[in-house]
């Protein structure tokens, strides 16, 4: 899911880029006063446990495989500031520290899984709670997170006009392989958001 | 910092154990089974060139480190990025501190 140097048409990776900056412009402006010490405990935690889970890759023999992102879930845990805030810990923490992700590359890595699978994963949830629960809600919406990050990403790497426009075959590819197996995902996250509503309701962005 | 935290004590084990156990998962099953992503898979398709080693900056790549067997190296370096997130997390606490 991350995207590493060199996959990135230079357009691409500048427009992603601004589109990273202005959202985080615009979050940090919708968090406000709302980031008291104990929510920004909440967010270090959640970013410390995404990013710990990320490290368990699942190894599916034969095939294609993948990690945990949890775009979804900081979104339905934290809403779509504080959660955007805990993925771009996750994710400069392993651009920087690590090179998992390329620095060209950031800016679309954010744009994924910091805000398009928050947003989805938050959306999703607050939309589908009432009607279907909170473990259906937040599977749907920690699997269409990942699965919407994935055509996002198909996407960026596929509009290149310096390697070729390949978007008839990048997005069907990312698209396809995420839903599939952004089924892992959905059950962690509902796992996940039932368990936290069970012990810490407080935690819960309203 | 420590005492807002210290409410997550039991979160903050589980994320000790997920990184003692990451290694199993992120390296040992990951090379038994040739671990590659979609991203992988669409990138072979069409030919993209992963230029990330030689734009490297960083001596623990790929949550590898230096001197270390990939096992160990894969937790140490999870250690590290956990501790990287906490000093961040330490700045975000100043910051609503202050508002």
């Amino acid at each position: 899911m991350h995207i590493p140097d060199g996959f990135l048409d230079p357009y691409m990776s500048a427009a992603t880029y601004a589109a990273f900056l202005g959202y985080t412009a615009y979050s940090l402006r919708r968090i406000g006063g709302a980031l008291d010490p104990s929510r920004a405990s909440l967010v270090t935690v959640l970013a410390a446990g995404i990013f710990a889970a990320q490290m368990l890759n699942w190894p599916i023999p034969g095939g294609t495989s993948l990690h945990f992102v949890g775009g979804g879930l900081a979104g339905i845990l934290l809403g779509p500031y504080l959660g955007f805030l805990a993925m771009f810990m996750v994710l400069l923490v392993q651009t920087l520290v690590f090179h998992d992700g390329g620095i060209t590359a950031l800016g679309a890595n954010m744009l994924n899984m910091g805000i398009v699978a928050v947003l989805a994963g938050h959306y999703v949830y607050r939309g589908l709670r009432t009607r279907l629960g909170d473990f259906a809600a937040a599977f749907l919406g920690g699997w269409l997170s990942i699965t919407l990050a994935g055509l996002a990403a198909g996407l960026e790497i596929g509009f290149s006009p310096s390697f070729g426009y390949y978007i008839d075959v990048t997005v069907p590819v990312m698209t396809m392989w995420h839903a599939v197996l952004g089924v892992i995902e959905g059950l962690a996250t509902a796992l996940i958001v039932v368990r936290v509503k069970a012990v810490l309701p407080e935690v819960m962005e309203d | 910092m420590m005492e807002p935290l210290a409410r997550y004590r039991r979160a903050l084990l589980i994320i000790v154990v997920l990184v003692l156990v990451s290694p199993v998962f992120g390296v040992i099953l990951a090379e038994m089974v040739g671990y590659h992503e979609p991203l992988d898979v669409a990138a072979e398709l069409v030919g993209l060139p992963d230029k990330s080693e030689e734009l490297n900056w960083t001596p623990f790549f790929d949550y590898t480190v230096p001197g270390l067997p990939d096992t160990v190296g894969y937790i140490v370096a999870g250690f590290i990025g956990i501790a990287a997130i906490l000093a961040l997390g330490a700045v975000l606490q100043r910051v609503a501190a202050r508002r």
